[in-house]
């Protein structure tokens, strides 16, 4: 393993809260690649009485039509996460793009670039997002589609600032001077600067990815077949669990869920900021 | 005068950008616009009724015909018909605009003054059990699915202890006038705005905390201590007040963040703002309203900001002079 790598795995056990995060972000990992074949049953099918009590037979009852809430918890885990990943994946490579071409270019580019990113900041962005998924329809896909378009700008800029300060150190400078081809600077300066930045907003880009798509689920927009947790609770509210009583184990189990995921990933991504990229400890919460 | 003309054209900027996505989002999905200007029903029509259909709602006109015709429209008020509704979209909105107002309006004013309270007291015990403390508490509370957090609190305050109401703003056929009816209101008032607050405090708080440690570096701080003035004094009178100055921004420019966090509260509390007539709108694919609703949300954030350019010079004198 090279330097870079150690360094990495230093960072997600220097501190005790880096460890917490560490600890929650395997355990997650693990419920949703291996969660689903725990499940005592398949989370579309009616295999209880609706509203039934947590019982030797459904760990955390039913719901209204009677599908097992704990089989549906088993497999939301996947669907929340994966869309997680694949929206901040989306995010932070256009991000990364975007921050790396504006403080490489600087001029006229920079500034439109920035100008676009600063619009969308500015636009509130969960509402932005429910027009564009009411739009587009629910998937997984469209979901995270949606995610990745409303959350690229943070990171953008971010990175940019970082490709700013990486393209006035002196050995940059110098190598500009000395005309160095434009090419060979983005390949060996640039983007090699920004990448351990680009890992940690990814990893906090996801968490808010994560929070974002638990309330666009649950303001109705998430995919009926295919439920995340967010979707679960949207169906909770929507139907009843207050007045039923069922809200400890319908309302309660997917949302500790959801807040020890978030957590997780911002731990970690925090201390992995903290020690690839000490200079930049600052800079405001995460979305959602 | 340059700095406003700059912060004008963005303003405008982020209102086109609303606008023009709202106007080509209809017309780039596919299948015809008018399923979404004037719903589904129009599948049951006639051809001669769709022409006459297209031609009311202008989409038989060249494509920036149909945009400027957009523009003008939005300016003037005339923000589409809401076919679920039978109304004006721009009626419906304003009805319900007041509710949202008075929930992010309260939110914002409490989630600040708690922050600008902690994040300084946190400053000035730093590193201590304080400071920590509140630090991993934001950390968690920013990790809770805000619509989440406001279920919890349903199911514990309303459903469980039956101290508060479940949902709405009011009691219906209750009071409707004088100290019941206030009363009323505020009762309705106190779990939405409580979610609402909890989920913004962090940042105020965050950022109060990280400007107090700023100017609690400064030079100025140190000559205040080094030529006697107490130390109550240089906190409070000389650090608090222009630590102040970065966290006035901050917190308008949170309101982006108040506006989505309200969408989800208030459909959490059926709270009968906007952003429950979002939900609505995204459950019965009314379009026009849902469009409308954002473009509400958009102009407010906007609004904020310009309050925010006005208000900052009369904080710090020297923004004025410099703009001047």
């Amino acid at each position: 393993m090279n330097r870079g790598g150690h360094a990495v795995v230093r960072a997600l056990f220097a501190t005790p809260a880096a460890a917490l995060g560490t600890i929650l972000l395997v355990s997650i990992l693990l419920l949703a690649a291996f969660g689903s074949t725990f499940s005592p049953y398949d989370p579309t099918e009616v295999t209880g009485v609706p509203f039934s009590r947590p019982t030797q037979e459904h760990w955390l009852g039913t719901n209204d039509i009677g599908q097992d809430i704990f089989s549906e918890i088993l497999w939301g885990a996947r669907v929340s996460i994966m869309i997680g990943l694949i929206a901040a994946g989306a995010a932070i490579t256009v991000g990364t793009l975007v921050g790396v071409v504006a403080s490489f270019s600087g001029g006229w580019l920079d500034s439109l670039l920035m100008r676009i990113a600063d619009v969308v900041l500015t636009i509130p962005f969960l509402p932005l997002a429910v027009v564009l998924a009411a739009f587009l329809g629910p998937s997984l896909w469209n979901t995270a589609t949606v995610i990745a378009v409303v959350i690229w700008a943070r990171p953008a800029r971010i990175i940019r600032s970082q490709g700013m300060t990486i393209r006035s150190l002196t050995f940059v400078e110098a190598a500009v001077a000395l005309g160095g081809k434009k090419t060979h600077l983005l390949i060996r300066h640039i983007l090699p600067g920004v990448l351990p930045l680009a890992l940690s907003q990814f990893i906090l880009a996801t968490s808010s990815s994560i929070l974002t798509e638990a309330s666009l689920a649950f303001l109705g927009l998430g995919d009926p077949i295919q439920k995340s947790w967010g979707t679960i609770l949207f169906y909770a509210q929507a139907r009843g669990a207050f007045l039923s009583g069922a809200w400890p184990w319908w309302v309660l189990p997917p949302g500790l869920l959801i807040s020890a995921t978030v957590l997780g990933f911002v731990l970690v991504g925090r201390s992995l900021e903290e020690i690839l990229m000490p200079q930049l400890r600052q800079h405001g919460g995460n979305g959602g | 005068m340059n700095w406003y003309l700059t912060r004008v054209g963005q303003y405008a900027l982020v209102l086109l950008a609303a606008l023009t996505l709202n106007f080509f989002l209809p017309r780039a999905m596919p299948g015809s616009p008018l399923r979404f200007l004037a719903g589904e029903d129009v599948g049951l029509l006639s051809p001669d009724q769709v022409a006459e259909v297209r031609a009311r709602y202008g989409l038989d006109r060249p494509l920036w015909k149909q945009y400027l015709n957009y523009l003008t429209s939005a300016f003037s008020g005339r923000w589409g018909y809401s076919y679920q509704m039978g109304q004006p979209v721009i009626r419906i909105i304003l009805e319900r605009l007041p509710w949202t107002l008075l929930l992010a309006g309260t939110s914002l004013l409490v989630a600040s003054l708690f922050g600008i309270v902690f994040g300084a007291i946190a400053s000035w015990y730093r590193g201590k059990i304080f400071d920590t403390g509140s630090l991993l508490a934001a950390i968690f509370v920013d990790s809770l699915p805000t619509f989440w957090l406001g279920m919890m609190l349903i199911a514990v305050f309303a459903v469980e202890l039956r101290w508060l109401p479940i949902f709405g703003a009011v009691t219906p056929w209750g009071p409707k006038s004088g100290w019941p009816y206030f009363i009323d209101i505020l009762r309705h008032l106190v779990l939405p705005a409580t979610t609402l607050t909890l989920a913004t405090l962090s940042g105020t708080f965050l950022v109060m905390r990280y400007a107090m440690l700023d100017v609690l570096g400064q030079d100025y701080i140190r000559t205040a201590r080094s030529k006697g003035v107490r130390e109550r004094q240089v906190l409070l009178k000389h650090a608090t007040r222009n630590a102040l100055l970065p966290v006035s921004t901050v917190i308008f420019l949170n309101l982006g963040y108040v506006v989505g966090g309200a969408t989800v509260i208030e459909t959490v509390f059926s709270y009968p703002g906007i952003g429950t007539l979002l939900f609505q709108a995204v459950l019965s694919r009314d379009y026009p309203v849902l469009q409308g609703a954002f473009l509400m949300l958009t102009v407010s954030v906007v609004g904020a900001n310009i309050l925010d350019d006005a208000v900052y010079p009369l904080l710090d004198p020297r923004v004025r002079r410099d703009a001047g």
